[in-house]
């Protein structure tokens, strides 16, 4: 059965490349618009892994993370921060918030791939 | 706006008067009268600056005090107009950008997808697949090869049991012979028998009545000896007949077993071209799907690096949000700087590192910095590309 990653980002194109290389690697996807629509997905469905952008309107993805994370089910979700923001202070804050990994935009698909299997849960 | 400041010899003068005063009051009695004379001095000096203050505003004509205001009415008019549609149009472009580069990215998603069904269609019917169900052209082509084969066996098999047959067809020739001369045999005792049993006629005719009872028995040898020549007679003539029709049977047979030989030889070599043609016909298959896989592994390579490419959407439209929501604070500073006019009868100018300052706190993207600092021309993030880091 296919595992599910939900992708959290403002930017309908780049949902749209996320999904293609997540989909092309045989995971289904879920998405979400920015944190508080993303909060709003998780239902108690099992989410195997959380791609999210930082920089979001409504909720951005530091504090979607943290709020993510008191979720009890998702408590132990790894989540990949997927942002244009490269500084330090800003790592940081993810790390803090329970993110596992930082991937600056732009990506390579396959660099994704890889740490999406290597975190995502079994 | 040379008439803004409003610093004529009228204004200057009590202020010239106060202020030196109050620098001679400080370094003449520095000495003497210590802080208090400084204090002394700075009270002076703040004299001659309020005079200064309501000199200037009390300057100004009322002509051109409703100049400033509607030149600063007008300003923020202009702001509140030109602004928002300039906004407008960024958000719109931005907009527009995005969802033309995620219907782009979509397509390219289906071009894959599409291309992934054909190369798994095509490999599935040319049996390349990791797959199988027995369907495809390669495994459809070896069973029949196969089953083909074992017609062939078949028919060759029935081909050697006609033979044997036939052989045994023709050995009932010998056996007819054998009979055939068996029956001459017959005939010829017979013949023999007729020839005794006439010579005991006669020799029982010369003893007279003493003979009768023999004559009577050589005339019923006789009789039995011409039965047994006729018998003889139609064995020889129905052995003839079985002969003729056994011969006539094994040349048909013979004539037969050519003809299936021939068309043996036919068939086979039918069955040899069909499965040759069938086998190139695979083999083109098989070379097509292995060329279809490679030029699909070649074409998702290049949709890769097209995902990578398309991701500037997403920085180009983070760029022209974050100089639209700048933008967008002008009117606000326009209106915060009549105001302040309104207030103070102050006229400042306007502070473009305030809104620089703004811009730059909302920076996400070290190219951001890079431009702002100076640089004309960021160069892409290449090296990010491989960013990655593991907490």
């Amino acid at each position: 059965m296919a595992k599910t990653i939900m992708v959290v980002d403002d930017s309908a194109s780049l949902r749209q490349v996320v999904g293609i290389a997540l989909k092309g690697a045989g995971y289904e996807v879920i998405e979400g618009r920015d944190g508080v629509d993303a909060l709003s997905k998780c239902t108690g469905q099992k989410i195997h892994l959380v791609v999210c952008d930082v920089n979001m309107p409504n909720m951005d993805g530091i504090t979607f993370v943290r709020e993510f994370k008191q979720l009890p089910l998702y408590k132990f979700t790894p989540v990949i921060m997927l942002t244009t923001e490269s500084q330090e202070s800003k790592k940081e804050e993810g790390k803090a918030a329970g993110a596992k990994a930082w991937v600056v935009k732009p990506f390579k698909p396959e660099v994704l791939l890889g740490a999406v299997a290597k975190l995502v849960m079994p | 706006m040379k008439n803004t400041s409003g610093f004529d010899s009228k204004i200057l003068l009590p202020f010239g008067l106060a202020g030196g005063g109050a620098l001679g009051t400080m370094w003449a009695g520095w000495g003497a009268w210590g802080w208090y004379t400084v204090l002394w001095s700075a009270a002076l000096l703040a004299a001659a600056a309020w005079s200064v203050r309501g000199a200037a505003a009390s300057a100004l004509g009322g002509g051109e005090r409703a100049m400033i205001e509607d030149y600063l009415d007008a300003r923020e008019r202009f702001g509140d107009a030109v602004l928002p549609i300039w906004c407008r149009h960024i958000e719109n472009s931005r907009t527009q950008m995005e969802e033309a580069v995620a219907d782009l990215a979509g397509r390219f998603s289906s071009i894959v997808d599409k291309l992934d069904d054909a190369v798994h269609v095509s490999s599935h019917d040319s049996g390349k697949g990791a797959k199988s169900d027995g369907s495809s052209m390669t495994e459809i082509f070896s069973r029949s090869e196969t089953q083909l084969g074992s017609v062939v066996t078949s028919m060759k098999s029935a081909m050697s049991s006609k033979h044997a047959m036939l052989a045994k067809i023709k050995d009932l020739e010998r056996f007819t012979r054998e009979l055939r001369d068996m029956a001459e045999g017959v005939a010829s005792i017979a013949a023999q028998t007729n020839l005794l049993a006439l010579n005991a006629a006669i020799e029982a005719a010369r003893a007279g009545p003493a003979g009768r009872g023999f004559a009577v028995v050589a005339q019923e040898v006789r009789n039995l000896s011409s039965r047994s020549a006729e018998t003889g007679r139609n064995i020889s003539n129905r052995v003839g007949l079985i002969s003729s029709a056994i011969l006539a049977a094994s040349q048909a047979a013979e004539q037969s077993s050519e003809q299936e030989d021939k068309s043996m030889v036919s068939a086979e070599g039918m069955i040899e071209s069909v499965l040759g043609d069938f086998r190139r016909m695979t083999d083109a298959l098989v070379q097509s799907a292995d060329k279809l896989k490679q030029d699909s592994i070649g074409i998702q390579g290049e949709v890769g690096e097209a995902l990578v490419q398309l991701q500037f959407q997403d920085r180009v439209s983070q760029v022209m949000a974050h100089v639209r929501e700048n933008m967008e604070l002008l009117p606000a500073l326009l209106r915060e700087n009549r105001d302040r006019y309104a207030a103070d009868q102050v006229l400042e100018a306007l502070d473009g590192q305030r809104l620089l300052h703004e811009l730059q706190k909302t920076y996400a993207m070290a190219d951001e910095h890079a431009v702002h600092g100076g640089s004309n021309h960021a160069a892409p993030v290449a090296a990010a590309a491989d960013e990655i880091t593991f907490f």
